[in-house]
């Protein structure tokens, strides 16, 4: 600390240090240390070290929140190891509203972390860091460069509206839209994340600066969230920020780490087998086109002597012929006049480098700076964090610059004015292209390929001499010698080069309040609250990619204001009884404006990328605005019974914009009661340190989406200056109602052995009925689908979270926390006579769906016939299917989450480590039914059961028989040929249902070793008064998984669509280092 | 200071207290970027374009005709070719739903506009519900000829979302009975749509026989199941005034300027595909009857014209490909041709219809017309009309395979009219691929999403198809 009370330097005392830690042995930050009986004291900064001026035998007394206050006398001795004990009575946690409320008080579920529990392991996303670490919490976090994360408390709840959680900063949301590629020419827009191609752009919350998290409280489930309102209806995740403390303290932080691809999660390959579809080409054996290269190997004439070999490389499958290296054939660089191999045949071999060589090794870096002060009267603190990532993919970045500022100041003793501002910053470039990027710009997701469509004689390294050679898009699939365009795919380089997006987010958010206090026991508090965003989102596809050249912006501003007035009233009635209320109101107002433009038909100048470089005049810009509007007030009144019951009852009445006039106002209620009966067990049960049961219900009313109610035409583009208009897909619906959330919960907090074991269990159920939804209906009534008010969905479930402390010395302490969660998700109903909801249809005849008795999330194609509970194949010996494609293949939801913290500490060593796991829960894998489809992958190659080339035709000992019975029952013994389609998608060979896997993972998500210097070396490094070092790794191992190939937790996007992968990215196993100084 | 945060706090208060009681905010919702009315005539033109697109378009995803007509073959992808993955591919459920949720929703919305518009509907209103009506059966008639039974006088009202299907051919007899009145109620005299009439620019007279010769194909489609009652609407039809030149055809034009650009132009050029080659099939007979169209219809591989085996990969610089001027960005497209009627009288005459003229007379005009229209000279025409295998008293076969077969050439560029007479004409012969998933398919199924979302009239309907909900079995009047 650079500035000391000046007071104390005028008295007769020498200087002491000393460390504030809890029981586990962590650091208590901010613990205020004072001299009893005097005004001076000093606060321990974030690891718990102070320093302090003091006399011999003056009495030190050191208070935390959370904590029951200690005392120790001074002595002889410098160093003071001060150890508080755990008040969990105390604790206090933040409500959703921003009121502190003490833990023991609250009747229901929360669960706390620390700021440092998310950012000692940092990512470039701290949601990321929630996984595992709180019950009940499903995160599935994308693995593509600055990918969203879908975060669901309790499961799903709303058919097809939000289902995220939602980020409240210090009693403010912040907005968390992931506005991932539109596509305008789709009737239904948002195709990305059904694998339709384009962008994942990320979700907004990853805005928000890990550094200046003091803590994080979960609240799971209504009762905790009703009187926050219908947006809180999917669980809230309340941060609370740093706030500055006496003294200046700065806090230097720098780290980096390096990312390599976990080759779990790539494809192996076979290397037997070249490229083509089989024997069904030009040349004798039919592998080959058969061409004369003295002929410019034109097909016509047909070459009367000397014919030629060459590659057919137009076809993106490696069914073709068997390596031999003592066959000559032109390939691909035979076409390419800078390539030293131009017209020149040569052996026929797997390529050296396959698509694993074309992945590199990530890189993060991060660095930041924090700096907070204060004094008597007033606070601040001013951070600034730099982060940028650098993806496994070329040309791929993203970087982020954070800065925020918070103070407070007390105007006099009744009146506190503070406030904060956040800027952040975020620039990408070179976003993954995700999923099944279609006819019209395909190739641009290189995983596609390298998963689902390549020849193994394709060597990666020559690709990338290729085009850095020639900066043209050379390409291993032409369409013929005679036509050097892309058939199907691009030179991946060039994909990845030429045809890359770029996007930026500038975004404000913060608040301003006041708080007046108008006597002891009743505080008021207005603030007004800003959170506003702008993005610009550009995608390419440059002159010459397959397809239809083309360049395309889109633009969104983003605004939402809140006004808060909050009147807070807690008094004691009498010794025995204590009222604590709140009134208040507030007013949400939420703008959106968005633009999307591109070009029509092409690009004239390559490498243009504007508007105006359209071939054609460009279409009319997609233009939206919506306004919502949402005025609520609500009351809440908790009374405490000689601190160990507790009732709470909340209120709410919301009036909304968005629903029609005469049905948009809607009440709400909560009630919860919590008891703590340890009190009259101490004598009884002495190693029961603490017992708390609880039991609430609630009701969440919630509005509509805007534009909801009326409806509008659309109006496509004229054709030569006849204009057009077509009625929406979607009809809307005047009448809607509030949609309702009611939930139950119970559950206890059991504390043992004085609190070195402590366990919460929680059961839930909770039903939202009435739901708004885009009912489908169909097609014969004119419309897609319906807007109604339809439907039911139940979730229950079970969460338990247990810490302990199994060893605790002076030197040595280890720490386990665990956490273990159950939800059961229910469609219950979907309006009359409606038994399925398609939430997506995705590529492979496979849909995702919502249906009536089944869980949220069934996936739904083509099964197998089941004879017994084998498969029954046909009389060729291929796999009969369903007689529709619409039979329950899957479920996406887990079974089970769960994870586990293990924390060890010997004197200055920490050692920290997560298990994430993640049981049952269906994935359909698009990259393994065609990868398998074209024979990429091993499973298609080698030897027989026979011992003979599966790949050999059946008369000569080769081909599979697939493992089955006859339509009779017995055993199948029909051998068939391994071929195209034979054990994939394509052809019709398969059902959807053989390319259905169980998602199921375990993974050592995080290791993080710390060394923090310990006082005595410190003391010698003025003005460093605190260093640590950590050795961090991320996903380091995935310990289990059942999907071939790839990742089980990766998809497309964050939203209601997941259970799907196509062209999905590989995981990386992050190594890096992380260095803090203190000041 | 301490004043003004004072003064602060209190105006929150204010703020926070009038905002509750602030006027009605559900005027907040409304969307300042969609019209909330619009010209009927905008309707009208966007049924026109997507009922064309959907007839026009080469993607196997949308409209599968040109696959199962065995005009083209595919290259790599060969599955739709071997009638496998249809379902898989939705590809009765776009077909459908173009037609339902683009067209028809289009042609309804049109009505009502124009119906809630006039108190008293003068003569320009009725001339425009009147054309809304002919496209509405024109419509109406593809639905049936492709499914059979579907959802009718129940459909296009979403307040019933579980619509019944009707009979097929109920739905027919009404279709005509519309059909009739709107004939009845076209006033020459007066205007009607103007230029959002793509097709005939309000003209109405070559409306009224473009609804006389939808009237005689329809009639003509129901020859083998009413015969009496075919003879009759086939005889009005011809008698009110049907195409009488390739300048009366029903003819869409697309623009050079993209989106409005001719499907075909789209899939192949735009998009750069290299999914189709001509067949083998169709090439083989124009070939052995030396067909000047060929030239039009194909581009030639050295010197000659080749097709791709149907139903196998193919090799796509093998083969040759879709002529050039089928795939120029604003190549017309015809919902009806004047050739098509002269087909249909040529067979009417061998039916024993009083339509006039001779069958080999109206034969001779319907290939002429065909050729003209493909821009062939004179002189080859007549050449190719001399030929013994063209000319219809030496041709192979009865009435029903000369014209079939020469319907079949003249009909490449509308391959859901080729695949229609395939099916009722039963020539040419057309056979299956090897390892075909079923027979040539004689009728799409229902949409997998009619299967979910209307379940019990899917039921009812699948069941009341003789063989039922399959590819292979027959609309009524197959």
């Amino acid at each position: 600390m650079f500035a000391l009370p000046v007071v104390q330097l005028l008295a007769q005392t020498k200087t002491i240090t000393g460390k504030v830690t809890d029981e586990k042995g962590n650091g208590i930050p901010n613990a205020s240390v004072s001299i009893k009986g005097t005004k001076k004291g000093a606060i321990a900064n974030e690891s718990g070290n102070f320093t302090i001026t003091a006399s011999e035998g003056d009495v030190l007394v050191i208070s935390a929140t959370g904590f029951s206050s200690g005392s120790i006398k001074i002595t002889t001795q410098d160093f003071y190891a001060v150890i508080l004990k755990d008040d969990l009575q105390s604790m206090e946690v933040a409500t959703a509203l921003g009121i502190k409320k003490k833990k023991n008080e609250l009747p229901y579920a929360t669960q706390r972390l620390d700021g440092k529990d998310i950012s000692q392991a940092r990512t470039s996303n701290f949601v990321n860091n929630l996984g595992g670490k709180i019950a009940g919490l499903e995160i599935k976090r994308g693995n593509n460069l600055g990918a969203s994360t879908n975060v669901i408390l309790r499961g799903n709840k709303s058919l097809t509206g939000n289902n995220q959680v939602l980020f409240v900063i210090d009693g403010v949301p912040v907005d968390n839209t992931n506005t991932n590629t539109i596509n305008n020419t789709k009737a239904n827009k948002n195709v990305q994340i059904s694998g339709g191609g384009g962008y994942d752009y990320g979700n907004a919350v990853a805005d928000i600066n890990p550094d200046d998290i003091e803590s994080m409280n979960v609240l799971k489930g209504s009762a905790a969230t009703a009187l926050y309102g219908s947006r809180a209806s999917n669980g809230v995740i309340v941060i609370t920020t740093k706030k500055g403390t006496k003294g200046l303290g700065i806090t230097f932080n720098m780290g980096a780490s390096i990312g390599l691809v976990d080759p779990s999660t790539f494809p192996k390959y076979q290397k037997e087998y070249g490229g083509g579809y089989g024997a069904l080409y030009e040349s004798p054996d039919g592998y080959f086109l058969y061409r004369d290269a003295a002929a410019g190997f034109k097909l016509q004439p047909r070459p009367s002597t000397g014919p030629d070999l060459v590659v057919p490389f137009s076809e993106d499958a490696s069914f073709g012929a068997k390596f031999n290296p003592n066959l000559l054939v032109y390939d691909w660089t035979a076409f390419d006049p800078s390539s030293p191999n131009y017209h020149k045949p040569r052996p026929w071999t797997a390529g050296k480098n396959d698509p694993s060589s074309f992945l590199e090794n990530a890189l993060s870096t991060n660095y930041s700076i924090m700096l907070d002060g204060g004094g008597d009267k007033g606070n601040f603190k001013l951070g600034y964090t730099n982060t940028t990532d650098k993806g496994i993919l070329p040309n791929s970045k993203i970087i982020k610059n954070l800065i925020n500022f918070g103070s407070s100041y007390k105007i006099d003793e009744n009146l506190t004015a503070s406030g904060s501002i956040n800027f952040s910053k975020i620039d990408g470039i070179g976003r993954y292209a995700t999923g099944y990027d279609g006819t019209t710009a395909s190739s641009k997701n290189v995983f596609g390929s390298f998963r689902q469509w390549w020849q193994m004689n394709v060597d990666v390294k020559e690709l990338k001499d290729a085009y850095n050679r020639t900066g043209k898009n050379v390409t291993w699939n032409w369409s013929d010698p005679t036509k050097l365009s892309p058939a199907f795919w691009n030179n991946p380089y060039w994909s990845r080069y030429e045809n890359f997006e770029t996007d930026s987010r500038s975004r404000y958010f913060g608040n301003v309040a006041l708080t007046y206090k108008i006597n002891s026991w009743i505080d008021v508090l207005a603030r007004t609250s800003l959170d506003s965003y702008d993005e610009i989102q550009e995608e390419r596809i440059a002159v010459t990619s397959l397809g239809v050249s083309r360049y395309s912006q889109f633009n969104r501003r983003f605004s939402e204001q809140n006004y808060d007035l909050m009147a807070n009233i807690n008094k004691d009635i009498n010794p025995e009884l204590n009222f604590k209320a709140t009134i208040g109101t507030n007013t949400r107002i939420t703008k959106q404006q968005s633009i999307f433009a591109e070009t029509n038909g092409g690009l004239l100048i390559p490498k243009v990328y504007a508007l105006l470089n359209s071939k054609n005049p460009i279409e009319a810009p997609t233009e939206r605005i919506t306004t919502e509007r949402v005025d609520g007030v609500f009351a809440s009144a908790t009374l405490g019974y000689k601190n160990f019951l507790f009732l709470d009852l909340g209120a709410r009445r919301d009036i909304s914009s968005t629903l029609p006039k005469g049905n948009n106002a809607y009440f709400y209620p909560s009630s919860s009661l919590g008891f703590i009966f340890s009190k009259f067990t101490t004598d009884a049960i002495p190693w029961l340190s603490y017992g708390k049961v609880r039991i609430n219900y609630a009701e969440v009313g919630n509005t509509a989406p805007a534009l909801y109610v009326k409806d509008y035409y659309l109006v496509p583009t004229g054709i030569d200056g006849v204009p057009l208009a077509t009625v929406d897909d979607i009809k809307y619906n005047p009448d809607l109602k509030p949609e309702r959330t009611k939930s139950f919960e119970t559950g206890i907090e059991l504390a043992f052995l004085k609190g070195r074991i402590s366990l919460d269990i929680t059961y839930y159920k909770q039903n939202t009925v009435d739901q708004i939804v885009p009912l489908s209906v169909s097609a014969s009534t004119g419309y897609g689908s319906k807007i109604v008010n339809a439907g039911n969905i139940e979730n229950k479930g079970i969460e338990i979270a247990l810490n302990a402390n199994p060893i605790k010395t002076s030197n040595f302490s280890w720490n386990i926390g665990l956490n273990l969660s159950r939800n059961r998700n229910l469609v219950k109903d979907l309006g009359p006579g409606v038994k399925n909801l398609q939430l997506a249809a995705v590529q492979g005849g496979v849909s995702i769906n919502a249906a009536v008795g089944e869980p949220y999330g069934t996936i739904r194609g083509s099964n197998f016939v089941y004879l017994n509970g084998q498969k029954v194949v046909d009389a060729d010996g291929h796999y009969l299917k369903s007689s529709t494609a619409n039979e329950i293949i899957g479920n996406v939801n887990p079974d089970w989450i769960g994870g586990m913290t293990n924390t060890f500490k010997y004197k200055d060593f920490s050692l920290n480590f997560l298990i994430d796991a993640r049981k049952g829960g269906k994935v359909f894998s698009l990259d393994m039914a065609y990868g398998l489809s074209e024979g990429l992958y091993p499973e298609t190659a080698g030897l027989n059961d026979l011992g003979k080339p599966v790949r050999d035709p059946v008369a000569q000992g080769g081909g599979i028989i697939l493992p089955g019975v006859k339509e009779d029952g017995t055993p199948n013994t029909k051998r068939i040929d391994m071929e195209y389609g034979t054990l994939g998608i394509t052809d019709d060979r398969n059902p959807a249902a053989a390319h259905v896997y169980d998602a199921s993972y375990i993974k050592l998500r995080e290791l993080v070793l710390t060394y923090s210097f310990p006082a005595f070396l410190i003391k010698n490094l003025y003005p460093i008064k605190g260093i640590d070092f950590s050795l961090v790794g991320t996903n380091l191992w995935i310990i289990y998984k059942k999907l071939p190939y790839a990742d089980p937790e990766e998809g497309l996007s964050s939203g209601n669509v997941q259970g799907n992968q196509s062209g999905s990215v590989p995981a990386t196993r992050n190594i890096g280092f992380n260095l803090k100084f203190k000041f | 200071m301490k004043k003004i945060l004072r003064y602060i706090t209190t105006s929150c208060l204010m703020f926070a207290f009038f905002s509750s009681c602030k006027k009605d905010i559900t005027s907040l919702n409304e969307n300042p970027k969609l019209p909330s009315n619009v010209d009927p005539g905008t309707l009208f033109a966007n049924a026109q374009k997507k009922l064309t697109d959907i007839l026009t378009t080469p993607s196997q995803f949308e409209n599968i005709c040109r696959l199962f007509t065995q005009y083209w073959a595919e290259t790599v992808y060969t599955s739709e070719s071997r009638y496998a993955n249809i379902m898989t591919n939705n590809i009765p459920g776009r077909f459908w739903n173009v037609l339902y949720a683009n067209v028809l929703k289009s042609l309804y919305e049109a009505k009502k506009l124009i119906n809630a518009k006039n108190a008293g509907i003068d003569a320009i209103a009725k001339n425009k519900l009147a054309l809304i009506d002919i496209l509405i059966v024109y419509t109406y008639s593809v639905l049936v000829d492709t499914y059979g039974n579907v959802p009718y006088s129940e459909a296009l009202n979403v307040e019933n979302i579980h619509p019944k299907y009707d009979d097929a051919s109920t739905i027919y007899n009404d279709l005509l009975v519309k059909l009739d009145a709107a004939i009845n109620s076209l006033d020459i005299s007066k205007t009607s749509f103007g230029v959002s009439d793509i097709i005939y620019k309000g003209d109405i007279d070559r409306w009224k026989k473009f609804a006389n010769s939808i009237k005689l194909r329809m009639g003509m489609r129901l020859v083998d199941v009413s015969g009496s009652n075919a003879k009759n609407i086939v005889e009005q039809a011809v008698q009110s005034g049907v195409f009488q030149s390739n300048a009366d055809g029903a003819m869409f034009t697309y623009s050079t300027v993209p989106p409005n650009t001719n499907p075909i132009w789209e899939n192949l050029i735009q998009n750069e595909r290299n999914d189709f080659v001509a067949a083998q099939p169709f090439v083989d007979t124009m070939n052995a009857l030396n067909d000047p169209r060929r030239m039009a219809y194909f581009t030639k591989v050295g010197n000659a014209y080749i097709g791709g085996k149907y139903g196998s990969q193919n090799n796509y610089v093998a083969f040759s490909h879709v002529g050039d001027r089928l795939i120029a960005e604003n190549m017309e497209s015809f919902l009806m041709e004047y050739t098509e009627v002269e087909f249909l009288l040529a067979e009417a005459v061998e039916r024993g219809f009083a339509v006039g003229g001779t069958a080999e007379g109206h034969y001779k005009s319907a290939i002429t017309a065909s050729m003209q229209y493909w821009n062939v000279p004179q002189p080859d025409i007549d050449a190719y009309l001399l030929q013994p295998a063209v000319a219809y008293s030496t041709a192979t076969g009865d009435y029903k395979q000369k014209i079939g077969t020469q319907k079949w050439i003249a009909f490449y560029n509308r391959p859901f009219e080729a695949w229609c007479e395939w099916k009722r004409l039963d020539y040419p012969v057309l056979v299956k691929p090897a390892n075909a998933a079923s027979d040539i398919p004689k009728r799409l199924r229902y949409p997998v999403r009619e299967q979910n979302l209307n379940k019990e009239a899917y039921d009812q309907a699948a069941g009341a198809i003789p063989g039922g909900d399959l590819f292979t079995s027959k609309v009524f009047w197959d």
